[in-house]
Order: structure tokens, then C-alpha cells, then sequence
């Protein structure tokens, strides 16, 4: 009896071991390439070329300077940040009033409206570029932040009220009721009621929206055709194939770029992994 | 599903005001949703039996089959429908052991399991493109990790353009991708072994199941859902795979790296070949609604997974 209990701990003991050499090997694994891009981007070219993974002899944040003079850096990074937050908040708003509907009234076209929803999340959004290319030149949109906004958003918007509505119906309609007696609207009830309740979903889907249209790249890359209105993640690409020698400043602008993404991580994971962990995400 | 319910509740007289509201919450969605997705889809249908070059006022010309019997007679078309099949493989292969793994660790009782988490999942809020240069930088035979190593070790052989060589670049593009995913994945995993009830895992211990017999027989027949969300975002993911191969080697060398939604933007944007894009936009929406219906199916209620 004796002998089984310390054998049963000692293969504990082997598996724990397991666990955390199998833990540290990944963690390592997706910090080394940061770490190092962080290095490089602050190293001269010549030390690149001689050993990417020494440190840097002395700390060179010309690389950032000479990133932003010569692929307007910073303005990118912002014409991204600016669709970002306004897909997001345009998601949020749109997606909610319509999922408010669809989970709270009772008339019998909502059933083919939500269908209709479905059909969206199933659609590639690949096989749409050729007509939204159309649409931009009949429209004179092309260059225009707004309309790639309204694109993104169309995009996410199935996604986002299948979710929302899949939420919704988990809340009580007890407290619909109690609002309605209340004197509460239709507006108030949805704005006073339910936003702060749905809040979890709102936040956690808003997160993945937010990083989908702040890195997209296709659209981007037809809708966009003055450098001015590069998206971040067009302009990190262009920059690497029209100056492939100077190789410093491209890891500027690479650890530049995900900056804004640390900072919004580094606020909001635990958020992230609540709602991932609740579910959040559905095939 | 979510009229279904409200179906029980007794229909009121319908109020006009109420009815207006109603449209007028819907009415955003619904003209995105249909200026964005459902226009697009029909005009793709249109054009996929044209012949158009692209420019603004130009006839389309229509030619019956003929984008989609070139397509199909097309060899790259079928080597872009491998390469997405590569993505399938190394998505079941590599990345559903290696998240499900992560999240068995981010569960389990070790120290710093927030820590670890926090780590994994750091990838995938990097975005697609940086996450693509940065390893790029990291293969490039001039610079990168391989050079490094050759210069510390002295070594003059030449080293290999990974990135540049035929299939090679596409396991490796598959390796990012999964590098990145991963712990996406996790948390996907994680969210489902989380819902397992604890009394479960107690009474097989308490049968004497071992931790391997646990895992196979109890925790993963439990976690069906979690495998239905994992394959159904994997298998429409792999055929819509466009930014991260894009990224690093542009569909190149010669196309064989391309996927079909590469072909359908160099069909279109480089080759002025719309019509034939279209059809490729047309094949896409083929595959992408036939294999999300397809997994559903597979992944049924009242269907056992093993």
C-alpha cells in the first residue's frame, strides 16, 4: 500500500515536470521572435547582418525616426487606429439594435431576418472583392478611411449579432418585463437595461473586432492606393519590399506597429479570457 | 433559434409603432449586410460568366463556362487547393494537439498558469502582417536565426531561401500560422474544459482511470463542441487563408504558394483578368458555405465523436 501511494507520487512528480518543461518551452517559443524583434529594431544595419541576436552595441532609436520619415510610420499607425475604433464602435451600435430585435420581438419575418444573418457568416469575404473594388470606383471611394470603415463593418456585422443574439436569449425576459412596467421604451430598455448587462460579449467581440480591422490587409490593399491612407499593415509591406537593404528601420516599424496592440492587451486580457473562456467564440 | 423561442410567448395584436421601431433597429444591419455581402455575391455570379478587364465603362462580354473550365484546367488552381489542403492537414496535425495540449496546461493546477496564458495568446494580438515580417526577418538567408548560427559556428555553407524553395515555403507559412493560432486555439479548448463539472474527473480518478485514460475517454468525448468550433473555424479558415501567405512570400515563387483567395486577387489585380477572379470568388463561396454545412453535419447532437 505503502510502495503504490509513492509510486503514484512519483509519476505526479514526472508528469508536473512535463507540464511545466512543455510550458516554458512554448512560452519561450512565442517570446523569443518579439524579444528579438524588439532587439533588432534598435541595432545599425551592419550589426543585423553580423549577429541578429546579440545585443545592441549601443541603442539606436534613429531606426524609429528614419521608419517614420521615410513610411509615414506614425500616420499609418493612426489611419489604422482610426478605422479600428470607428469599426468598432459602429459594430457595437448596429449589431446590438439589430440583435436587441431579433432576440426580444416575436414577429414572424424576424425567423428569415436572422437566417439572412447566417447566411453572412458563412460567406468568404474574399469572393466580395471584385464587386466592393466596383462599388469604390462607381462611389469615387477609393482612398476613403470612411468607406473601408462601412466594409469592415459589414464583415463583422453577421459574426456580431449571431453572437449578441445567442447572448441576449440567455437573459431573463423577467427583466424586460419589470422595465416595461416601469414605463421603460424600447430604446431605454436596450440602452439602460441590457447594454450594461450584455457588456461581457460587447467587450470581448469588440476586442476581436477592433484587431481584425486594425491589421487587415486585402481591402486595404485595393481600396488604398495613395500612400497617404495606407493602412498599417499595407504600408509595413511596402515599406519592406521598396527598402529590403535597410533592414533596421523595417524592425521599427514592425515593433511600432504592435505597440498599440500590447498596450490594448496588456489593458484588456484579462476581459479576452473571461469571454473566451465563457464561450464567446462559435463556429 | 432565437424566434424559435419567442414563439411560445403569445402573440400581442401587432402594434404599428412597435413594428416601425423594429424596422428602423434592423434597418442598419440589414442595408450593410446587403450593400456589402449580398450584392457583392450576386455581382460575383454575374461577372463569373464574363469576360471584363477591369476598366470602369468597358463591356463584359459574356462567355457561358469558359472562366470556370479554364480554372479547372488551370494546374495552379489545383495547386492552390493543395496548399489550402496543407493548411487543413497542419491545422488538424499540428495545431488541434498543440492547443488542445496548451489548454490542458492553462487548466491544470501548476503555478503561473496566468502567466503562460497571457504569453500564448500574445501572437495573436500582434496581427497578421507583423507576425508575418517578424518571421520573415527570422528566415531570411541574409540575416536571419540560420545566418546567425553560421556566423557563430563558422560555418560558409549557403543557406537555404526557405521561403523562396516550392513547397517548403508553404509548411513553413503553415508553421507560422499555427505559431500564431495557437493560443487562440487554447483559450477555444480552454473555454470547453473549463465547462467539464469537476465530480466527473473525480469519479474516474476514483474508478482508477489514469490521467491519459481520463483524457481520452472522459474530457474529450465531454469537449465536442469545443472540437466542432475548432474544426469549423480551421476548415473555413484554410481555404480564406490570404494575409499571412501574402505576407511572406506574396504567392510566389512562380504563383506556388498562392492559395485561392491569392489567385482570385492576382487573377483580378495583377493578371486584369476580372471575370475569372469572379469565378474563382464564385468557388470560393462554394467551398466555404458546402464545408461549414458539411461540419455541422459531421459534428450532429446526437452523433458520438469516437
Amino acid at each position: 500500500m505503502a510502495e503504490k501511494t509513492k509510486k503514484n507520487r512519483k509519476t505526479v512528480k514526472t508528469g508536473t515536470v512535463i507540464l511545466y518543461a512543455f510550458a516554458i518551452v512554448w512560452a519561450f517559443c512565442t517570446l523569443f521572435p518579439v524579444f528579438i524583434t524588439v532587439l533588432a529594431s534598435f541595432k545599425s544595419n551592419n550589426e543585423i547582418y553580423l549577429n541578429l541576436l546579440s545585443m545592441p552595441k549601443e541603442w539606436l532609436f534613429s531606426n524609429y525616426a528614419s521608419a517614420n520619415k521615410t513610411a509615414n510610420a506614425l500616420r499609418t499607425i493612426g489611419n489604422s487606429l482610426f478605422v479600428a475604433c470607428l469599426t468598432t464602435i459602429a459594430n457595437t451600435v448596429v449589431g446590438i439594435l439589430a440583435a436587441y430585435i431579433l432576440s426580444r420581438k416575436s414577429y414572424g419575418f424576424l425567423r428569415y431576418i436572422y437566417l439572412f444573418f447566417m447566411v453572412g457568416v458563412m460567406v468568404p469575404v474574399h469572393c466580395t472583392l471584385v464587386p466592393i473594388n466596383n462599388i469604390a470606383t462607381a462611389l469615387n471611394a477609393k482612398n476613403n478611411l470612411a468607406f473601408l470603415v462601412i466594409v469592415y463593418v459589414a464583415f463583422n456585422m453577421s459574426q456580431a449579432i449571431f453572437l449578441y443574439v445567442g447572448y441576449m436569449d440567455s437573459i431573463g425576459r423577467e427583466i424586460d418585463e419589470a422595465a416595461i412596467i416601469d414605463g421603460c421604451n424600447d430604446w431605454n430598455l436596450l440602452w439602460r437595461v441590457l447594454f450594461p448587462i450584455c457588456k461581457p460579449i460587447l467587450a470581448t467581440e469588440a476586442i476581436f473586432i477592433f484587431i481584425a480591422a486594425y491589421s487587415e490587409l486585402v481591402f486595404s490593399m485595393i481600396l488604398m492606393t495613395d500612400d497617404k491612407y495606407f493602412t498599417v499593415s499595407r504600408a509595413m509591406l511596402n515599406f519592406s519590399s521598396v527598402h529590403s537593404k535597410d533592414i533596421a528601420p523595417q524592425f521599427a516599424f514592425v515593433v511600432m506597429s504592435f505597440i498599440p496592440m500590447v498596450i490594448i492587451y496588456v489593458i484588456f486580457h484579462n476581459q479576452i479570457e473571461k469571454g473566451m473562456l465563457s464561450g464567446a467564440i462559435k463556429g | 433559434m432565437a424566434s424559435g423561442k419567442n414563439k411560445a410567448v403569445v402573440k400581442n395584436k401587432i402594434n404599428p409603432r412597435d413594428l416601425t421601431i423594429s424596422i428602423l433597429f434592423l434597418a442598419p444591419a440589414i442595408i450593410i449586410c446587403t450593400v456589402f455581402i449580398i450584392y457583392p455575391v450576386a455581382d460575383t455570379f454575374f461577372l463569373s460568366f464574363r469576360k471584363w478587364n477591369g476598366m470602369y465603362g468597358v463591356a463584359k462580354e459574356f462567355i457561358g463556362l469558359e472562366n470556370y473550365i479554364k480554372i479547372f484546367k488551370d494546374k495552379l488552381f489545383w495547386n492552390a487547393m493543395l496548399n489550402s489542403l496543407y493548411f487543413m492537414i497542419g491545422g488538424f496535425v499540428i495545431l488541434m494537439p498543440l492547443a488542445f495540449g496548451l489548454a490542458l496546461l492553462i487548466t491544470s493546477k501548476i503555478k503561473g498558469t496566468s502567466f503562460f496564458k497571457t504569453c500564448y495568446f500574445l501572437p495573436v494580438m500582434l496581427g497578421t502582417t507583423a507576425v508575418a515580417l517578424m518571421w520573415t526577418f527570422m528566415l531570411n538567408p541574409n540575416y536571419g536565426l540560420v545566418h546567425t548560427i553560421h556566423n557563430m559556428t563558422g560555418d560558409t555553407s549557403s543557406i537555404l531561401d526557405v521561403l523562396n524553395t516550392k513547397t517548403l515555403n508553404v509548411w513553413v507559412v503553415v508553421l507560422v500560422n499555427e505559431w500564431m493560432y495557437a493560443g487562440y486555439n487554447m483559450l477555444i479548448f480552454a473555454a470547453g474544459l473549463v465547462a467539464i463539472p469537476q465530480d466527473v474527473n473525480e469519479a474516474a480518478a476514483l474508478d482508477g482511470a489514469t490521467g491519459w485514460q481520463r483524457i481520452r475517454y472522459v474530457t474529450i468525448p465531454l469537449m465536442k463542441n469545443s472540437f466542432k468550433i475548432f474544426s469549423i473555424l480551421c476548415i473555413t479558415g484554410c481555404i480564406k487563408v490570404f494575409d499571412i501567405i501574402w505576407a511572406m512570400t506574396r504567392g510566389g515563387p512562380n504563383d506556388v504558394s498562392s492559395t485561392p483567395s491569392i489567385m482570385l486577387y492576382t487573377q483580378a489585380f495583377s493578371y486584369k483578368l476580372f471575370g475569372r477572379s469572379s469565378a474563382y470568388g464564385v468557388i470560393l463561396l462554394v467551398l466555404g458555405v458546402s464545408l461549414s454545412i458539411l461540419t455541422n453535419h459531421f459534428f450532429r447532437e446526437d452523433k458520438d465523436l469516437m
